[in-house]
């Protein structure tokens, strides 16, 4: 469904992605490991079309997407997630729902849609009119997926969404991701967290200072070596 | 009592003024985060090309208020595209912002914007020269006087009149009018929906699937075209205009702006009754001078006030 | 003397006089602050040493000293609660005070009676009669040399204290707040002293103004001036003190002197700024240029021996 070749980016001089190539397919939950610095975030805002690539490709569902706006690529019916949420914090709830279906014209199936999310998200629900500024972080990450949702997307981009919750705010995160798959949305998830991206993923990368240097089954990746490189970014002895 | 209530309304009506005047440069520093130091000679050259028309031309007012109109929108999208017109992709940036930081973007694009104040400012003096110029007239013939017998048992007034011209109350309404119905507008629709949401953060809106480059921009050239109403408005109530408009309109208008918080459709309304009822004491109390003096000093405690919570470098 | 020649020590002198403002707003632009008030500072000076040369027969040097006195300390002050501010807001708060600083001087009545009528500012008919060099048989030609020294002496200071632990200072706190924090250095203090020298240099500007033109009033200081003072700074360059230098000479040099495009100059100067913030931010004279006319200065030793010293 997703197919990334030798995509690299660079801020300046700073080569953030030195040549990625990796693969989401449709109706799983890919999932990307890496360290701190690896590139993980720099390669969701490049496939969302925020940065520009210096070189590579990036098809989705057969078709070109570097170069297309962020606008264009969310038409195609790709939605990203970002890392820290990026609620509009001076938009409500409600109107940060609506926002996210921006580019749908259908008011009744947007109205329908709001309802769902408020039926999937209950805490939301409580907070309707509530400025999103002053929601706390897990309210904030469940406004934010509910937000890229409301598009309909086909695959669900989603940039470390468990990072600075709490336990039960992350396992509750990472039901509404198993959830979602049994649904059939495609999920492209970059994460730390490589314990409850095990429970949920079918096929796993391993990115490193810009490239991927591992692909591979949850059974590949239980493989003790590789989760320490993932967490330290560092080789073991063996 | 009566002098006070006269002293008043003047205020009251003159504030409506610099509200309209006002409301443009708070959508543009609402919808940018940035402050278009071109704005108040946008809304003269756009004058100037109206008076124009009615100069040479003898150009009705009508055609004169759309060509003002229209200007100031056309002119406000080449302001936009050379100083706020913001490069689409994050990671590049041009070599060392001369402020650098925080502040850095912004402080460029004031910086630029009053560059091109000084494009616009010649461009108008080059098309008509000389310092006072016609403009259609719309002004009322004479002066309405209310009797204050009417409101005399509810206030406690004796006798006596309140003077009234009724072109400036006009232009009060529709200062309130269309201040309230742009708030509005602004809350309950789907484009003013994503005029906050740019205006809010600009990532999380190209993230959602709008086109931010494009709602800036037309954003920008409807709240300048908001600056051509309100020229047309004052202007046909002198009937003349003179190169002395483009400062005014600016500083009256930011201080309404800033008054009511920059970004604030009904802030604006506020900060220019606010700022007209103060001129109109200061002027009763201390004169011509102490009039334009207590705009400045009104803004500036505003902006230095202790209280101020937001927008300040700890160090 | 032949008209253009009058004219050309006019114009040398109004650029030298036009550099001191610049390099105000200059300054002011190196610690990170864009001011739409120095305009004040050079009326300020302006009227404070016209007052002590015209009203109290004060000598010009001193003259000139007291009102870079006053420029500095009402920078100074007015950088004490403006400084806090974010960019913006201090933008703005400088504009404002600039205009209440004008309207203030409007207000200024002070006249004392001589033998050839009262002198002294009037208000808003402004101050005439500030006839110090003309009495003291200056002449133009010895003006120039004089604003020329000046602001000679002035470019060379501050060329020299960039130099200085404290012109580093300077330009890291401009550049990034914290990190000039982290190194020990009191941005706030900085930004002070800074502002107080930026001051003091506008007022010497609007004293030798003054001086030049015998006749000044509130309107010359409008924020227009201020304005243009940001923009010979943006455009010439903040990588040197010869930057803001070099924007007058643009402005009031080639476009004034050599008419070019008569009635089209602040549409090509305001057109150069708004195109160079773009793509050059740091003006013409930015910091890498600077860097590398240094290396390349240094690089050209007097006579050198051909051979290059042998390998061991």
């Amino acid at each position: 469904m997703l197919e990334i070749s030798d995509l690299a980016t660079s801020y300046g001089k700073i080569e953030a992605l030195r040549g990625v190539s990796l693969q989401a397919r449709s109706g799983e939950v890919t999932c990307l490991l890496g360290p701190n610095g690896a590139g993980k975030s720099t390669l969701m805002l490049t496939l969302a079309g925020i940065l520009r690539p210096q070189r590579g490709s990036v098809r989705f569902e057969g078709r070109e997407l570097v170069g297309q706006t962020p606008a264009a690529i969310v038409s195609r019916g790709m939605a990203l997630v970002p890392e820290n949420r990026l609620v509009f914090p001076a938009l409500t709830v409600r109107e940060n729902l609506l926002a996210g279906a921006f580019k749908r014209r259908d008011a009744a199936g947007i109205r329908s849609d709001i309802d769902a999310m408020f039926g999937r998200f209950p805490r939301l629900s409580e907070r309707v009119d509530q400025l999103a500024g002053t929601l706390s972080g897990g309210e904030q990450q469940m406004l934010a997926v509910a937000r890229a949702l409301m598009s309909r997307p086909r695959l669900l981009l989603m940039d470390e969404p468990s990072v600075g919750l709490a336990p039960i705010v992350v396992a509750e995160i990472f039901s509404i991701i198993r959830q979602l798959h049994r649904e059939g949305v495609s999920i492209f998830l970059v994460e730390q967290n490589a314990h409850m991206a095990l429970q949920v993923a079918q096929h796993f990368y391993l990115m490193e200072q810009g490239r991927v240097s591992f692909s591979g089954t949850p059974g590949e990746l239980a493989d003790d070596d590789v989760i320490q490189r993932a967490y330290l970014g560092q080789r073991k002895a063996a | 009592m009566l002098d006070v209530v006269q002293l008043l309304l003047d205020g009251l009506l003159d504030g409506a003024g610099y509200a309209l005047v006002g409301l443009g440069l708070s959508l543009t520093f609402g919808g940018l985060k940035r402050l278009n130091l071109a704005y108040g000679a946008t809304a003269m050259l756009a004058a100037y090309v109206g008076a124009w028309l009615h100069i040479r031309h003898q150009a009705p007012a009508w055609l004169v208020a759309l060509t003002v109109v229209a200007s100031a929108a056309l002119i406000g999208l080449y302001v936009e595209r050379l100083c706020f017109g913001l490069p689409r992709d994050e990671s590049t940036q041009p070599r060392g912002a001369p402020i650098a930081g925080a502040d850095g973007r912004e402080v460029v694009a004031l910086a630029s914007s009053f560059a091109i104040w000084m494009q616009l400012e010649q461009l108008a003096v080059n098309l008509l020269p000389r310092h006072l110029n016609a403009f259609p007239s719309l002004a009322a013939e004479g002066q309405w006087m209310v009797a204050m017998d009417v409101f005399g048992s509810v206030s406690g007034v004796a006798g006596g009149e309140l003077m009234l011209r009724p072109d400036r109350l006009a232009l009060a309404v529709m200062t309130v009018l269309l201040t309230l119905g742009l708030a509005r507008w602004l809350e309950r629709s789907r484009a003013g929906l994503a005029w906050r949401a740019v205006a809010d953060h600009r990532v999380a809106a190209h993230l959602v699937g709008m086109p931010v480059s494009r709602l800036q921009a037309l954003g920008f050239a409807a709240a300048c075209a908001l600056s051509g109403v309100a020229a047309f408005a004052m202007l046909s109530l002198d009937a003349q205009v003179t190169p002395m408009f483009g400062m005014w309109v600016l500083l009256k208008g930011l201080v309404a702006a800033i008054l009511g918080g920059l970004g604030s459709v009904r802030g604006v309304l506020w900060g220019g009754l606010l700022l007209g009822v103060v001129e109109s004491l200061a002027q009763s109390w201390l004169g011509a001078l102490a009039r334009e003096f207590a705009t400045y000093a009104l803004l500036f405690i505003v902006l230095v006030a202790p209280w101020r919570a937001s927008g300040r470098s700890a160090l | 003397m032949s008209a253009s020649w009058v004219h050309a020590v006019g114009l040398a002198s109004d650029m030298a006089i036009m550099s001191l403002l610049a390099l105000s707003a200059y300054l002011l632009l190196l610690v990170g602050r864009v001011s739409f008030g120095q305009q004040a500072f050079f009326g300020l000076g302006a009227y404070a040493s016209g007052v002590m040369s015209a009203l109290f027969a004060w000598p010009l040097a001193a003259a000139l000293a007291l009102g870079v006195v006053v420029g500095a300390l009402c920078s100074w002050a007015l950088a004490l609660p403006t400084m806090r501010l974010s960019g913006l807001h201090y933008a703005v708060a400088t504009l404002a005070f600039g205009e209440m600083a004008r309207i203030a001087l409007s207000a200024l009545h002070w006249q004392r009676p001589t033998e050839d009528g009262p002198v002294g500012p009037a208000g808003i008919e402004g101050f005439r009669d500030i006839r110090w060099l003309l009495e003291n048989d200056v002449s133009a030609e010895a003006y120039l040399l004089l604003t020329l020294g000046l602001l000679a002496a002035v470019l060379g200071l501050l060329m020299a204290a960039e130099r200085t632990r404290l012109g580093t200072a300077w330009r890291m706190t401009g550049q990034d707040d914290v990190l000039t924090a982290a190194q020990g250095v009191s941005v706030a203090r900085m930004r002070l002293l800074v502002a107080a020298l930026a001051g003091g240099l506008a007022a010497l500007g609007g004293g030798l103004y003054a001086h030049r033109t015998t006749y000044i009033e509130p309107a010359l200081f409008d924020p227009m001036l201020g304005v243009h003072a940001v923009g010979y700074a943006l455009l010439g360059g903040l990588g040197t003190a010869l930057g803001p230098f070099l924007g007058v000479v643009i402005d009031l040099g080639l476009l004034d002197a050599a008419r070019l495009f008569p009635g089209w100059r602040m549409v090509i100067f305001g057109g150069l700024v708004a195109l160079f913030l773009r793509w050059r931010p740091r003006g013409l004279l930015d910091e890498v240029l600077v860097h590398r006319l240094g290396q390349w200065l240094r690089r050209q030793p007097p006579a050198q021996p051909p051979n290059p010293p042998t390998a061991p």
